[in-house]
């Protein structure tokens, strides 16, 4: 089962997109979706009528799409510079309403979902000693050595391959085999 | 003609099956093969990943704390000691740190790690003649 389906995992960092050099507006675009002739899209049509044109000159930046839908339920989705999405339905919603919801998301960002942190704490610096590696705790005498040197230029003793055991025994069978003759 | 006996055969499961089942198939979004798609064997695969998940909550802990364990083993090691001589030492001193941040200090911070193998070390030579 995917842990992802149900809580988005993701690590502990700080909304730095915003306010460092202006403030910028998360909201990208917004689709309205509606049908012509169903009463539970009638809010939304009182709203399009209405108030959709305001809402557009006043947040200039985001793009509104309306999207005419034949026997479906009324929806806004918004999607969002990081590349989110969020999906509200309008379905009997009073035009009031959803001009509050569209004016309440505009003001958001994209990350509002809670999400599961795999770690609880972020560093930028995760090791102030350096962190481990393999010449860590080995003297550094390698590196100033002079060759030939006795004890790092040893050999060592590979075990015996597979391949000199069989011609170990087939050179005693011979061996064996000329002894008998 | 009207035939009505024929309606009557007509077995309904309920209104809602269709979202009954949807629930089960929202689990069994990435199953394999016919698992994703069949009903009464996502119902199957579900229950058992389900049960698994469980059950794994339970085992992350131990295997973590293997994890950590083989970490600190290793880091020791290093310096010429053995885990139980390490935990020995420590315990035996008062440090309470607990086998994560040991473990994350033999990995990150070798040389706070090394200074602690110290004092088990020095633990184990006073304690070995006694």
């Amino acid at each position: 089962m995917n842990h992802s389906q149900f809580l988005v995992s993701g690590f502990l960092r700080a909304p730095i997109y915003n306010g460092i050099g202006r403030q910028i507006n998360q909201l990208q675009r917004v689709t309205l979706k509606f049908c012509k002739s169903h009463g539970s899209s009638q809010g939304m049509r009182n709203f399009i009528e209405n108030n959709l044109v305001d809402f557009a000159k006043q947040n200039d930046s985001v793009v509104l799409y309306v999207k005419p839908r034949r026997h479906r339920s009324p929806v806004i989705v918004a999607e969002y510079l990081n590349g989110d999405r969020k999906w509200m339905s309008c379905h009997n919603r009073p035009s009031e309403e959803i001009l509050k919801w569209l004016s309440l998301l505009s003001l958001q960002a994209g990350d509002t979902e809670p999400i599961r942190y795999r770690k609880h704490w972020h560093t930028d610096v995760p090791s102030i000693q350096g962190p481990w590696n393999p010449f860590t705790h080995k003297n550094p005498g390698h590196i100033i050595a002079e060759y030939p040197h006795e004890g790092l230029g040893r050999v060592f003793k590979a075990p015996q391959s597979a391949t000199e055991k069989l011609l170990k025994i087939a050179k005693k069978r011979n061996e064996s085999e000329n002894k008998k003759e | 003609m009207v035939f009505l006996t024929a309606v009557n055969l007509i077995r309904s499961r309920g209104p809602d099956e269709w979202w009954r089942k949807r629930k089960i198939f929202k689990l069994a979004a990435y199953f394999y093969g016919r698992r994703r798609n069949c009903y009464s064997l996502a119902i199957r695969s579900v229950h058992r990943a389900l049960v698994y998940a469980t059950k794994s909550r339970q085992e992350r802990k131990s295997d973590l704390a293997e994890l950590w364990k083989q970490r600190i083993t290793a880091g020791a090691a290093q310096h010429g000691i053995e885990y139980w001589q390490f935990m020995d030492g420590l315990h035996k001193n008062n440090i309470e740190i607990n086998k994560k941040n040991l473990a994350d200090l033999a990995a990150w911070e070798p040389a706070s790690f090394e200074s602690l193998a110290k004092i088990s070390k020095d633990f184990v030579e006073k304690n070995r003649n006694k």
